[in-house]
């Protein structure tokens, strides 16, 4: 369990985490969304005990960040963006390194199970220099859940590797759900969207939305969307027609067809096919269109940055 | 518990790096011609039991800086820092560890050219006194150098820039011990010479000679260093 209150950093005159609130609950997997430069890894590296906050304070199980440190980190698994490795070392001698460094004293059985969990078990003797970058990514998994650590922490953990891998180490990190804690940071939003249960978006250093994929693409949108397309009926027509429906709070044209923007928990569609009929014209298409997290994202960002300006 | 989980990460490090060999290599290469040019030099007398450690009290300025380079300046440049500094371990068992590593992986190859002092106790009767002094001497004195080494490589993610400064700062400390011997004002000369690490070691060591001040004075530096290397390694965290 992670609880945040206040948490800042500041460099100088430069505020890179500015006052982060938030809780997550056990079994939760978080996502930490926000373009580059948004504070995401620093927010992380104040969690894990590498930064000291300038303000604030975070709970970690329990254990504040600042005042009970040692017990703070060893309740983390941490995965860095860029995965540090030993080259020179083996998979298993390098779990095995970092097992022992957080306090397991006969880590073989251990070591064996999470590198058959990243699947990385019949290349435990392989030196890590001659791992591809896919392998490195799930030995930076391994290091970081080999001493079964309640909370896990992953920056951009999907970052860098090729669309097969990064369906496998999404689904490794989706079965963690059942035993820990995950934090975990993307500026990829589809990743977001399949991976987490809940979401903070992050700009600037500060929280600028939060809540389930689903709730806050409802929340931001401000309803749901239709797309249209009619047959025979002038522009000005249909847009006349389509606007008349109740429910519908605007119609715009987007190619070939209508956009409608319905306001929320309204059905239109029956309402729609029957007044097209009733006008004589035909009704080519007509489909939902759900917009992606992404465009709730970039809206939010813009509206930040129109706000600032 | 942690230091020695680094502590044996390093001692695996040398003993897998081909770099800790070809220095090794060198080291008792050096020393093994020495040893040679020793015995021919000293045909009717008795030969210096203390010729290794002398010589390796001027190789360690060299040698120091090219085996602790990496120690943390690696650690810093591939990112394993902050994991590091991510685990529940107070940040000076980390130096400690490293610094121990090191340290053995010097024993080890100064342990190996004992075997010039087999030899030349088959050959004549050494004063075995005088060679356990001096070994006693530039085992601690080694260890100092090392360091000095953890220091810089604390310093900087550049492993050139590690080597090179301390080489400057070994070098220092070794001329230190002659520009002391050369400065007419006498309580200039004792403050600048006791301040060296070769001052330490030359006139007493060297001669067979286990002082207790001076092995408080290598103990008390190796210490300091680490004390510092620490902070350096801490300082890490507010960047």
């Amino acid at each position: 369990m992670i609880e945040v209150e206040n948490l800042t950093k500041r460099y100088g005159a430069f505020t890179a985490v500015d006052r982060i609130a938030f809780k997550t609950n056990s079994g939760e997997i978080v996502g930490l969304l926000g373009p580059n430069g948004a504070g995401k890894t620093t927010t992380m590296r104040m969690l894990t005990g590498f930064l000291p906050p300038t303000e604030g304070s975070a709970r970690i199980n329990g254990h504040d960040i600042d005042t009970d440190s040692i017990e703070a980190r060893r309740a983390v698994g941490y995965m860095p963006e860029r995965i540090p490795v030993y080259p020179d070392m083996s998979v298993r001698a390098y779990v095995t390194f970092w097992a022992q460094l957080r306090g397991i004293r006969r880590p073989a059985a251990q070591v064996d199970k999470v590198l058959k969990q990243v699947q990385l078990f019949d290349r435990r003797n392989t030196l890590i220099r001659h791992l591809s970058k896919g392998m490195r990514q799930r030995l930076g998994l391994a290091q970081a859940l080999v001493h079964d650590p309640p909370v896990i922490i992953l920056d951009e953990p999907t970052i860098g590797i090729d669309p097969q891998q990064v369906i496998e180490v999404r689904e490794t990190v989706r079965a963690l759900r059942a035993k820990h804690t995950v934090l975990l940071s993307t500026h990829i939003l589809s990743e977001a969207e399949q991976v987490c249960d809940r979401v903070l978006i992050i700009n600037k250093g500060q929280i600028v939305a939060q809540g389930n994929p689903g709730e806050l693409r409802e929340k931001l949108q401000g309803g749901t969307l239709l797309y249209v397309e009619i047959g025979g009926a002038s522009s000005k027509e249909a847009k006349a027609l389509l606007a008349a429906i109740p429910n519908v709070i605007s119609a715009e044209k987007e190619g070939k067809g209508w956009r409608l923007k319905v306001s929320p928990n309204a059905d239109v569609r029956g309402e729609v096919s029957k007044r097209v009929m009733s006008a004589g014209c035909t009704l080519l298409e007509m489909r939902a269109e759900t917009t992606s997290l992404e465009a709730v994202f970039l809206e939010l960002i813009s509206k930040e940055e129109s706000g600032a300006s | 518990m942690s230091t020695w989980v680094v502590f044996r990460r390093e001692v695996a490090h040398y003993a897998g790096s081909p770099f800790a060999y070809v220095i090794a290599f060198a080291i008792l290469i050096l020393t093994g011609l020495l040893f040679r040019e020793e015995l021919v030099a000293s045909e009717a007398s008795i030969p210096n039991p203390a010729v290794i450690p002398n010589a390796l009290s001027f190789f360690m300025i060299v040698f120091a800086p090219l085996l602790t380079m990496r120690l943390l300046a690696e650690e810093k440049r591939e990112g394993t820092l902050e994991l590091l500094l991510t685990a529940p371990v107070p940040d000076g068992s980390i130096v400690i560890g490293k610094f121990l590593g090191a340290w053995f992986y010097y024993s080890v190859v100064i342990g190996i050219t004992l075997a010039y002092q087999v030899a030349l106790s088959s050959l004549t009767a050494p004063d075995i006194g005088h060679s356990i002094a001096a070994y006693i001497g530039i085992w601690l004195y080694g260890g100092a150098t090392l360091s000095v080494g953890i220091l810089f490589s604390a310093h900087t993610e550049n492993q050139i820039v590690a080597a090179f400064l301390s080489m400057a700062a070994l070098f220092l400390l070794w001329l230190a011990d002659l520009a002391g011997q050369v400065i007419s004002n006498i309580d200039a000369a004792r403050v600048v010479r006791a301040l060296s690490l070769q001052g330490h070691y030359s006139t007493s060591f060297a001669v067979g000679l286990v002082r207790m001040e001076d092995m408080v004075f290598f103990l008390g530096i190796i210490l300091l260093m680490i004390y510092l290397a620490t902070r350096a390694v801490e300082a890490n965290r507010w960047r």
